[in-house]
């Protein structure tokens, strides 16, 4: 397809522009590494006084963090969003982005990505393994097709929602602090639901979905059949979501007002 | 010849919300807003036939931007009918922005950080040319514009001149049938305009492509465009050939005489009793203007009469320019028809 040559074109030129500033990609890597450490730390230090959670043991819980940081790793990479409503919508960069005959998110998607943060999914993976090894868990065949589908499904549920936050600027192009405080409410995703209150947990399952980055994807590796439903529900959710996004974003297109002059 | 644009009852308001002064009125405003309707295009209808370049010109606020936003389908008009190149801008608009070439002289369409070749090949792909037609056509734009030598440096170390005619070339690499220029030459050294209206001359020629222009150097117009697009508040004011314009408002023409001699006002007035003129002192004592009409047989028989009678240093036609007359339609607020 088109678009698949396009990508591809997008990232060997990202690779080499890149290449030329390696020490900003060091940096990077660098300082993703440290904020993961510290999360995972904070993992650590809570456990430390107990070992149960809610049922859920301090390796389980380690498990679904390093879950957790590859449908987001893959996310932060291809879909950053956060800042769109100040620089395409209020410096006018989208004039240029609508001049094109690709879709207009697709060109956002491309021109912002930051394949850096994939390294993001080794630590990801080193963790699980690790986590996994612990608890002895089993690997059977199909596991890494459904490992891949749930990853996926994870990334979409966090590209739907920030999509969708993003689409605001195509009405109002006012400064709002909702996205930081959306990559907060995120961080609730990693932890298993059932230690929060009901409304909470119904909130992070059909309203803004992170469980679906975390949790419920995980509980499946995890063998806990009660989570199965939710588990298996993740593309499910991811594509709904993703698409209503998608569609909020076409119709905010034609909302566009442009830029001052 | 078929249109290339159709514009019909062309219509886009902008609803922006005016704030209340004050704390108190901060505190209304969280209750019940006030919205005032802007209207930014009004109603214009236009058509543009293949080949044809067109010179869309307006003060600032005229409605120029937003209308070309609306032709080359970045906005959704309010109201009216569009069609360019035989499809609906907004609604097809990724099958259709092929088919159009843009260049906004404020906004880059490359990036910053590559080389211009590395933008050319994104824009390639994005655009789908193949090969053989890019290898062909590019070649020869390249030429033209003398921008080999620009080719591997990013963009951000070239210069606003080279910048722009790389721009151009990037808005052609597809080929387009119909170019819209937005300001091309806002900002460059004389040379470069020349270049770039050179430039501009031969692709239409070669490749027929239409061309709508906007600009506040009206040079650009007098070098390029026999039509041009006039805009006020939104409506257009004046559409026809810029030829018509000149010769509707530029009546008269002024006669300026260097004298080596002292010269009275009583002296050059009985000099030119036949004729109608009006005499004005110029800078110094030396210097007079005789304003005539427009005529052959007027403007010889002033100058002969006073050439006749006083010795002169120096002397000049004045032509009332583009310029000044585009300032006194503004000033009038429309086009008289002649």
């Amino acid at each position: 397809m088109e678009y698949i040559s396009i990508f591809f074109q997008y990232v060997g030129q990202y690779l080499k522009t890149r290449l030329t500033y390696r020490a900003d990609m060091i940096v990077e890597i660098f300082s993703d590494l440290l904020f993961q450490a510290v999360n995972l730390v904070f993992i650590l230090v809570v456990f430390g006084h107990t070992n149960l959670l809610a049922g859920w043991s301090k390796d389980e819980m380690i498990f679904i963090y390093g879950f957790f940081l590859v449908p987001f790793s893959i996310f932060a990479s291809f879909f950053n969003i956060w800042d769109f409503t100040d620089r395409y919508i209020v410096k006018g960069e989208m004039d240029r982005i609508l001049t094109r005959p690709v879709h207009s998110l697709f060109q956002i998607v491309l021109e912002r990505m930051e394949l850096e943060s994939l390294f993001g999914v080794v630590t990801g993976l080193v963790v699980m393994f690790y986590a996994g090894d612990k608890l002895g868990l089993e690997i059977s065949w199909y596991d890494p097709f459904i490992f891949i589908l749930l990853v996926i499904g994870g990334a979409l549920v966090y590209a739907g929602i920030f999509i969708a936050l993003a689409t605001i600027g195509f009405w109002s192009d006012s400064r709002t602090d909702i996205m930081p405080m959306m990559y907060n409410i995120g961080n609730y995703g990693r932890y298993p639901v059932d230690i929060y209150n009901k409304v909470i947990k119904y909130v992070l399952t059909w309203i803004l979905p992170f469980a679906f980055v975390g949790v419920y994807p995980s509980s499946y590796f995890l063998e806990r059949e009660e989570w199965y439903t939710y588990a298996f529900l993740t593309p499910v959710v991811g594509i709904v979501f993703f698409l209503i996004a998608v569609t909020l974003w076409n119709v905010g297109v034609t909302k566009y007002r442009g830029a001052g002059n | 010849m078929q249109n290339i644009i159709d514009v019909q009852g062309l219509k886009k308001e902008f609803k922006s919300f005016s704030s209340r002064s004050g704390l108190k009125g901060a505190f209304r405003d969280l209750f019940t807003r006030n919205y005032t309707i802007k209207t930014a295009v009004d109603d214009i209808s236009f058509t543009i036939k293949k080949g044809e370049m067109v010179g869309y010109i307006g003060e600032n606020g005229a409605g120029k931007s937003t209308s070309i936003k609306m032709l080359t389908g970045i906005l959704t008009p309010t109201d009216g009918k569009i069609v360019v190149n035989g499809m609906n801008p907004h609604k097809e608009r990724e099958k259709f922005v092929k088919t159009i070439g843009v260049v906004f002289g404020q906004r880059s369409q490359l990036w910053w950080d590559i080389a211009v070749q590395e933008s050319f090949r994104l824009l390639k792909k994005i655009y789908n040319v193949p090969d053989q037609q890019y290898e062909e056509h590019m070649k020869d734009v390249i030429e033209t514009l003398d921008i080999g030598p620009l080719l591997d440096k990013p963009v951000r170390k070239l210069s606003l001149g080279q910048r722009m005619r790389c721009e151009l070339a990037a808005a052609l690499i597809h080929n387009p049938p119909l170019l819209f220029l937005d300001e091309p030459t806002i900002g460059l050294d004389v040379l470069v305009k020349l270049r770039i209206r050179e430039f501009l001359k031969r692709i239409n020629e070669k490749y027929g492509t239409t061309i709508l222009l906007t600009t506040h150097d009206l040079s650009d117009i007098e070098a390029l465009c026999e039509r041009v697009v006039m805009l006020d508040e939104g409506k257009i004011i004046y559409d026809g050939p810029l030829k018509e314009l000149r010769e509707n408002w530029a009546e008269g023409k002024q006669i300026q005489f260097q004298f080596s001699e002292e010269a009275t006002l009583e002296e050059l007035q009985h000099l030119t009793q036949e004729h109608l003129v009006v005499w004005e002192k110029g800078e110094s004592d030396l210097v007079w203007v005789a304003s005539v009409e427009a005529d052959e047989t007027v403007i010889s028989g002033v100058i002969g009469k006073v050439t006749a009678a006083k010795k002169i240093a120096d002397l000049k036609i004045l032509e009332i320019s583009t310029e000044e007359i585009i300032r006194n339609i503004y000033v009038e607020g429309a086009v008289r028809h002649g």
